[in-house]
């Protein structure tokens, strides 16, 4: 038991060294840049598509039960007519110190090599302890087994499993598609190239807001974006060091002043 | 019991049940079942996916698609990387369009009505019977010389399939074939034969151009091509040369574009046709255009000052002029006017008036302005096409009228009465793979094929500047037992006969398809110097998705003259039905971003994506100002009946302050009857209210035309939405910066 407690211990010391990612083969980073983004929603339907993400139905939805793992925020501020309206998509942000990942009970939630935050829903017992400590609410919960109704189950991507009932679910980055771009890269002997991986609501981004990458390579288009003046990142004072980079909306809001 | 009993009831149960399972399995031999890939199809490996490319139909963009099909099923839509309209992107609604392929509730099978109209009750037939009794009535028709009182209906089709539903009806002997939809070009189209003398509605290029106007055009979500548009805005916002593009937006509801915009202008309803003259005239008036005209158009547009029109649009004059400022002499600036604009009385005047702008500051045929486009562009004339055919079927003259891809029960205003004249019809046969208001009151029901079981194409209206055609292909065999529509026509004509058997030929729709193009082929002549076969053409087609020159577009110039414009501007705001006593407030309709006209509302997927604007799922609203609401005494959440001169409806309340006080507004898409378990009983339709109304120059619908009452009632079913707070609470959630600040920034990094 000691010796268990003492693995978990030194692999989570690991993330609070500086530039720990650096022992990961990758870093896979979003970067999103919030003066493109109109808020259509493209990325919303894409990350249902892929995902075989069930559709819950009115009641639940009202029960806050909707399950999409994307979503996008909606802000209004000010009364008519200086009204200002801000979108913000928000997903897991694959956080290098996860709050999630120190709660579950059963290593449910973990770091992969890649430096991605996963869930194994076979580990999952449903303890909702992550969904708790996560401070962006990205987790979602099975409150019962979602049925597909035939024929729409035709549909279902056969490289996501379906989820039932207990388990906890959330924005995985696309793996899957990570898995398929690293097996080819590995099968052809080279590495993965900038842009071959596309999670689908990056692929789907009409406005092209969305860049996704490995932030270790430094010719990617993300390590570029990552150093734009405009950065910032999530909640960046609760110290989650989130993999999804957020740019700057440029616009006139009275910026700096908040109150409200 | 003991415990040898247990184990004895025990043994016997399960060797029953051994015994059962032997002889289930030697009554039919499984082996079939188990290995149905013993020899499989050249494109199948399991759990490798194959890319159809093809092309959306949701809307009359024409993207182009690519579908992953893995062992025969589809699986997911994406936008094709070489298509030049949306560049591999693809929206919300193309790509939930899987779900209509898979939907539960498609008909399955032909139907023929049993019981009385409209009570839905059907009977299952044969393909074969189907059509024989749609031939037979069709040869009875023409031997009592009726032939011309048959009607036919579709949407707003292009390409081959158009080509070959025309021949088959003029062959026949009817000239009735008839298109409609509720959200076309109309008005866009007719102000650019007015102003530029050119039959195509244009190619705005908003991707080069630093400062949009953009009168009521919410290209974000519904507005013409938003796909294309969308990735316009991105590369205007953020593009490669490092100068933002500012967006102003003039509507007196904040769409999802406008919520997007630097400045919003929130001018009264049916003004904003003046509110663009009054720019065009602080343009020439304060120097920023520099043509040799300048004087006549001066004299044009007198009668127009801001001063006045500051008056009648509620905007400020200054605001007037440091628009005109910004706009003329910004390089190089754009104005586009979309359905805010254009959906009024008089929206064409206000398109024109858009155009007269972009003439002034010099943005017609320039890059990042208006690009005029080659193709000739075709638009649907309201009252001859959906308004004749009712006309004609109240007074009887319309015996058989077959329907494709439309729902005019649904989608025309109830004051039209399309519902009381199509029971007039004695036969209405519908090719509608789904059971939608029209459907329901028809007496045959042919199923075609989703678009993504059949073959087709499309040319692109408007383009990017240069032809771009698409095609069309299944990526899945049927799911169910249908038929593509082109098959449907062609079988019919065998049915037929005659004169319409010897003029339709083919074996299938592929067949007449290929024949097409193999015209377009030999006609065109980029195609030609492609130096490829036709054969190896064909080819490059369906794996291209399509074909379009690799050359980009050539702008050319387009002359605007001040001549002859006088006639087509309007000096007054659009008229509104209603006096302002009885019905308070203007109400404004849009097409719900992710049910467009309605036709998405059967889609699961979309019906759960939150409104961006809204976060409503499930349902529809009424947008209204708090201190309207709060003068009225209502709440968020709670029902009120809306009523116009026209009818009333209920719908949940959303308070908004993103729209004018005076002004309510609705979405359209929601309030099916009919058209299965997702879009039955959601919502209302708005459309129920809306008066038959039309612009007089170009015959298009006016949706925009008449004001409302509200007033609080009974809860009926509830308002669900996703989000918590509008606000956000000091949390620093959505970042910003000043538009100095950033390009300070900008000059500070190069």
């Amino acid at each position: 038991m000691a010796g268990f407690l003492e693995r978990i211990t030194e692999r989570l010391n690991i993330y609070r060294e500086p530039g720990w990612y650096k022992k990961f083969d990758h870093k896979w980073t979003m970067v999103i840049d919030l003066d493109k983004c109109n808020g259509c929603g493209a990325c919303v339907l894409a990350c249902y598509a892929e995902n075989n993400i069930p559709v819950v139905g009115k009641e639940d939805c009202d029960k806050s039960r909707a399950f999409s793992w994307l979503r996008i925020e909606r802000y209004v501020e000010g009364e008519y007519p200086d009204v200002k309206v801000k979108f913000i998509p928000v997903m897991c942000q694959h956080c290098g110190k996860a709050p999630c990942e120190t709660g579950c009970p059963v290593y449910a939630t973990y770091h992969n090599q890649d430096g991605l935050n996963v869930q194994v829903y076979n580990r999952c017992v449903g303890t909702f302890t992550c969904a708790t400590y996560c401070p962006y609410d990205v987790r979602r919960f099975n409150w019962r087994t979602y049925k597909f109704e035939q024929p729409l189950d035709n549909q279902l991507n056969p490289d996501v499993t379906v989820r039932e009932m207990g388990v906890m679910e959330k924005c995985t980055f696309c793996i899957q598609r990570i898995r398929v771009a690293k097996d080819k890269a590995k099968d052809e002997g080279r590495e993965v190239q900038d842009g071959e991986i596309q999670p689908a609501c990056v692929q789907s981004c009409p406005t092209g807001a969305m860049t996704f990458g490995d932030l270790q390579d430094p010719s990617s288009k993300v390590a570029k974006l990552a150093k734009s003046p405009r950065r910032y990142r999530l909640l960046e004072e609760l110290n989650t060091d989130p993999s999804v980079i957020y740019l700057k909306r440029v616009m006139n809001d009275g910026a700096g002043t908040h109150e409200e | 019991m003991k415990r040898r009993d247990f184990l004895k009831i025990l043994g016997v149960g399960g060797v029953g049940t051994g015994l059962g399972y032997f002889f289930g399995k030697a009554s039919k031999p499984p082996a079939a079942e188990l290995i149905p890939y013993l020899n499989p199809p050249v494109d199948v490996i399991p759990g490798v996916a194959n890319w159809y490319p093809s092309l959306c139909t949701q809307c009359s963009a024409g993207c182009g698609i690519h579908v992953r099909v893995m062992e025969g099923r589809a699986k997911k839509i994406e936008g094709n990387p070489l298509h030049p309209i949306n560049k591999g992107k693809l929206c919300a609604r193309g790509q939930a369009s899987l779900q209509a392929l898979y939907n539960p509730d498609r008909i399955k099978k032909p139907l023929k009505r049993r019981g009385n109209r409209g009570k839905g009750d059907f009977e299952e037939i044969t393909w074969e019977e189907g059509i024989s009794i749609l031939s037979k009535n069709l040869i009875s028709l023409s031997e009592k010389g009726e032939a011309d009182q048959l009607y036919l209906l579709t949407s707003q089709i292009r390409g081959s399939l158009n080509n070959l539903l025309n021949s088959f009806m003029v062959s026949y002997g009817s000239p009735n074939y008839l298109q409609y939809e509720l959200f076309q070009n109309k008005n866009l189209l007719h102000a650019s034969q007015v102003t530029m003398g050119v039959n195509a509605i244009p190619h705005y290029d908003i991707a080069n151009t630093k400062y949009l106007l953009s009168f009521g055009a919410d290209f974000s979500s519904t507005w013409v091509s938003p796909v294309s548009y969308s990735y316009a805005y991105g590369q205007m916002r953020q593009g490669e040369d490092g100068i933002r593009g500012k967006l102003v937006q003039i509507e007196p509801r904040l769409s999802l574009t406008g919520a997007n915009a630097d400045e919003w202008v929130p001018a009264k309803p049916g003004t904003e046709g003046v509110l663009a003259l009054a720019i065009a005239y602080a343009i020439v008036e304060d120097g920023y255009y520099k043509g040799p005209d300048a004087a006549s158009w001066k004299a044009l547009l007198s009668g127009y000052s801001p001063k006045d029109a500051a008056v009648v649009t509620e905007v400020a004059e200054g605001r007037i002029r440091e628009i005109a400022k910004e706009f003329g002499q910004t390089r190089p600036s754009l104005a586009i006017g979309g359905e805010n604009l254009a959906r009024y009385e008089n929206g064409m005047s206000g398109l024109v008036a858009v155009n007269i702008l972009n003439h002034l500051a010099g943005n017609i045929g320039v890059r990042g302005g208006v690009i005029p486009n080659s193709n000739g562009s075709r638009t649907i004339d309201f009252k001859n096409n959906i308004a004749a055919l009712a006309e004609a079927a109240s007074a009887s003259k319309v015996k058989t009228l077959l329907v494709y891809d439309t729902n005019p029960v649904f989608t025309t205003p109830k004051a039209m009465k399309t519902e009381e004249s199509l029971r007039n019809i004695p036969f209405i046969a519908s090719f509608s793979s789904f059971m939608d208001e029209t459907t329901a009151m028809a007496d045959l029901i042919l199923p075609a094929h989703t678009s993504l079981e059949d073959w087709g194409d499309d040319f692109a209206d408007p383009s990017v500047g240069y032809p771009v055609a698409t095609l069309m292909q299944p990526a899945v065999s049927p799911f169910f037992n249908t038929m593509g529509i082109g098959d449907i026509i062609l079988s019919l004509a065998k049915g037929v006969g005659g004169k319409v058997k010897d003029k339709m030929q083919w074996n299938g729709f592929s067949d007449y398809l290929k024949d097409a193009w193999k015209e377009n082929y030999s006609k065109d002549k980029d195609m030609l110097a492609s130096a490829l076969t036709f054969d190896e053409f064909w080819n490059q087609l369906l794996t291209r998705g399509g074909w379009w020159p690799d050359e980009k577009a050539k702008v050319k110039a387009v002359s605007v003259s001040p001549k002859g414009i006088e006639a087509h501007i309007s000096k007054v705001s659009s008229r509104f039905e209603g006096d302002e006593k009885g019905f308070p407030l203007y109400l404004t309709t849009y097409a719900h971003s992710s049910h467009l006209d309605g036709r998405g509302a059967n889609l699961p997927w979309l019906q759960e994506m939150p409104d961006p604007m809204t976060s409503v799922v499930w349902g529809n609203w009424i947008e209204v100002n708090p201190t309207t609401a709060s003068s009225l005494g209502i709440k968020e959440g709670e029902t009120v009946t809306v009523e116009s001169p026209f009818g009333k409806i209920n719908a949940h309340v959303y308070l908004y302050p993103g729209i004018r006080p005076d002004t309510v507004s609705m979405p359209i898409g929601q309030g099916h009857r009919a058209y299965g378990r997702y879009a039955k009983d959601t919502g209302s339709n708005p459309i129920e209210i809306l008066p038959f109304k039309e612009d007089p120059e170009t015959r298009e619908i006016a949706l925009n035309s008449t004001r409302v009452r509200i007033s609080r009632t009974t809860a009926s079913e509830k308002m669900v939405k996703i989000e918590g707070s509008t606000k956000e609470l000091g949390r620093n959630i959505v970042q910003t910066i000043s538009p100095e600040e950033f390009k300070r920034m900008n000059k500070e990094v190069s």
